[in-house]
């Protein structure tokens, strides 16, 4: 490895020093050095997106899909820094001291960074592990019952999901001889042992990216784990999932491991649209929401081509906009004290600001013309229909619309009833950073042909 | 040498069945390290039955001894003690099934992963007893699935992780080095958090009485 090399390993070395550097006992020290050394990664991370090319080593692998999603964790991160510097004081009895959240946060980081660099499926697999190490005692901040109740379950259950995905990398070693992505997508062996490997990834990385049927634990953590954890976790861990998914796809693309990935992504779909009529809780309702587009992603990966591109950007427009939700979610909790969607009403009398944002990021997060979710969607079904033909695509969307109604009807109802029933409060500081999140997935439009370009070489038929 | 793993593997069945058949944790730990004690021992023999490059698999047998054999055990024994007054005596007090029923279970469980192999991978691999690791992720598997405190599950996980070990080393042929202290790093970080958070969760199950998977649902 070169010094050049090592540019693209910036992202990574700025969020471990960051935490590194929250040890020390100052106070205040642990958020500023958090908020430079996420902005450190940000800056990194679009340093390797617009000026490096694509690298490969034996260690690092960087190509258009690793540096749009390191992109996206960056600026998720930067984001999550800059909410929780003013939500964290409305947790009232935390687990631990907030030096230690900010430590924890950073090192979350560093492991997705990890995750979406390296070359091999074994040490992908050793990151997304090292993500649930680091973020289980994130979820459990607001140290209640059912907090560590959903910590305790994140952790089971993803963790024996990942030992499937640990299986499956003994498969793909053991049949293949290498775990290098490079190579094996270069060559790789062509007989039941590696087949079954590849579709035992899909499983395994698919418990940490919320897809069916291993996805009980999402609902659980998104619910009860503090805004600013539930944002990054939408937002970004479980896209940094799907990407270990993604690469083993395109290692194996054959259609017994497309098709079985494309009935996850749809079976994904159907189950995340139906559990999202029946919530009454307005988190977990999001947390469904992210299920459904983790389908949709998976759908799009599952085909390649178009659907890939449309996968990618769902991937960036709905990791900002439902991080933004959720935030805007953590304005709802601390003013109305409470997750339940019968408890708050007349949301826009009384937080304007956070009721606006909430009703476009509903309309974000659920595909609505024109935010690019939506148009992420249509080269997805652009794709599907080319591929096999109006029927199944025809289902997808029929439950796309029905998660759409869902969510828009209850986001509704919790702005627009009991117009004057509170009167009408000063702004969270922190507001600003939902919208500015918002705003960047709307624009986000326009860099859809450069993401075209990133993804050149997977395009192309 | 294969003789000696299959030996090894039959004692792993064995000792994951008197995990299954015990209701006191710190027994249930300790039958874990010994099992710990076993794979590191395979993991040495295969060191010496590989022709090269052998000496990995003997820091990677260190490795398993001290992290998954002991630090892994003392840590959760400690955090064990911290939480009750008389560790020793803490069971499992609400099984999802009696101890007749979880053996029972066990054992099918062997017949079906043997089965599974025999028809799926045998056919490829040509090692006759690689059931063995399937066998044991199985029972693993239920021992998550039939028990209700978070150390057994805890160390139904642990065991799962084993086999895994077991089924890299016997069936293939490892993975790598890197790869391999990677996941013992991740799993003793797993154990760390784990008995931080299994500590404040059976203190309010003693508090309460019941586990709060109810306040979940939405």
């Amino acid at each position: 490895m070169n010094t050049t090399d090592l540019f693209y390993l910036l992202p990574i070395g700025c969020s471990v020093g960051g935490a590194i550097l929250c040890l020390i006992p100052i106070p205040w020290f642990e958020r500023i050095v958090s908020l430079i050394a996420s902005i450190t990664a940000f800056l990194s991370a679009i340093y390797i997106l617009v000026f490096l090319p694509t690298m490969t080593n034996s260690y690092v692998y960087i190509d258009g899909l690793s540096k749009l999603v390191l992109f996206t964790v960056a600026l998720v991160y930067v984001s999550t820094v800059l909410y929780s510097l003013t939500y964290l004081k409305h947790i009232k009895n935390p687990l631990f001291k907030t030096r230690l959240y900010y430590l924890l946060l950073n090192v979350f980081a560093s492991t997705m960074f990890f995750s979406v660099s390296m070359d091999n499926i074994g040490l992908i697999w050793v990151g997304i592990e090292a993500t649930t190490v680091s973020s289980a005692l994130l979820v459990a901040t607001e140290n209640n019952n059912a907090t560590i109740e959903s910590a305790w379950r994140y952790v089971i259950i993803v963790s024996t999901g990942l030992v499937i995905s640990l299986i499956a990398t003994t498969f793909i070693y053991g049949s293949s001889g290498t775990l290098s992505i490079s190579q094996l997508m270069i060559y790789h062996p062509v007989n039941r042992v590696f087949l079954i490997g590849i579709l035992l990834a899909i499983i395994g990385f698919g418990t940490k990216a919320g897809i069916f049927p291993m996805h009980t634990w999402l609902p659980d953590v998104h619910g009860k784990a503090p805004a600013p954890v539930s944002a990054i976790f939408s937002g970004v861990l479980l896209p940094v999932a799907l990407y270990a998914m993604a690469r083993v796809i395109q290692i194996y693309p054959s259609p017994v491991v497309t098709t079985f990935a494309l009935t996850l992504g749809v079976l994904t779909v159907v189950v995340a649209a139906l559990m999202m009529t029946v919530q009454e809780n307005y988190k977990r309702m999001f947390a469904y929401s992210s299920m459904e587009n983790m389908g949709m992603i998976l759908i799009g990966f599952s085909l390649g081509q178009g659907g890939l591109l449309g996968a990618v950007i769902i991937i960036i427009a709905h990791g900002l906009a439902k991080s933004a939700v959720f935030f805007f979610t953590g304005d709802v909790l601390s003013t109305y004290g409470s997750t339940s969607m019968g408890d708050v009403k007349g949301l826009l009398g009384r937080l304007p600001r956070t009721a606006g944002g909430l009703f476009m990021g509903a309309m974000a997060v659920t595909g609505a013309p024109p935010f690019p979710v939506f148009i992420g969607e249509l080269f997805i079904f652009a794709e599907l229909i080319r591929q096999y033909g109006w029927g199944i695509a025809a289902t997808v969307m029929l439950f796309l619309a029905i998660a759409f109604i869902s969510v828009n009807f209850k986001v509704g109802k919790m702005i627009f009833t009991g117009g004057k029933l509170y009167p009408k409060e000063k702004a969270h500081k922190a507001t600003w950073v939902p919208i500015v999140n918002l705003s960047l997935s709307l624009l986000s439009l326009f860099f859809i042909p450069y993401f075209e370009q990133f993804l050149h070489k997977f395009l192309i038929p | 040498m294969n003789y000696i793993f299959e030996i090894i593997g039959f004692i792993l069945i064995v000792l994951t069945l008197l995990m299954q058949w015990e209701v006191y944790v710190t027994n249930i730990i300790l039958l874990f390290s010994l099992s710990t004690v076993f794979v590191s021992t395979f993991l040495v023999l295969l060191g010496f039955s590989r022709p090269e490059g052998n000496y990995l698999l003997f820091v990677l047998a260190g490795l398993t001894l001290t992290i998954r054999g002991i630090v892994i055990p003392v840590i959760m024994s400690r955090a064990l003690h911290r939480l009750y007054d008389k560790p020793w005596r803490v069971r499992e007090d609400k099984p999802m099934m009696g101890v007749g029923g979880s053996i029972l279970v066990s054992l099918v469980l062997i017949v079906l992963g043997y089965y599974i192999y025999q028809n799926s991978l045998y056919e490829v691999l040509k090692i006759r007893s690689g059931a063995v690791p399937f066998a044991l992720f199985m029972q693993a598997s239920l021992l998550i699935i039939s028990r209700r405190h978070a150390y057994i599950q805890m160390i139904g996980f642990l065991v799962m992780e084993n086999a895994v070990v077991m089924l890299s080393g016997w069936v293939f042929s490892g993975l790598p080095f890197v790869v391999e202290a990677g996941a013992i790093l991740d799993l003793l970080g797993l154990v760390v958090v784990s008995s931080l958070i299994i500590r404040v969760r059976e203190q309010a199950i003693m508090e309460e009485g019941e586990s709060y998977e109810s306040e979940l649902r939405g």
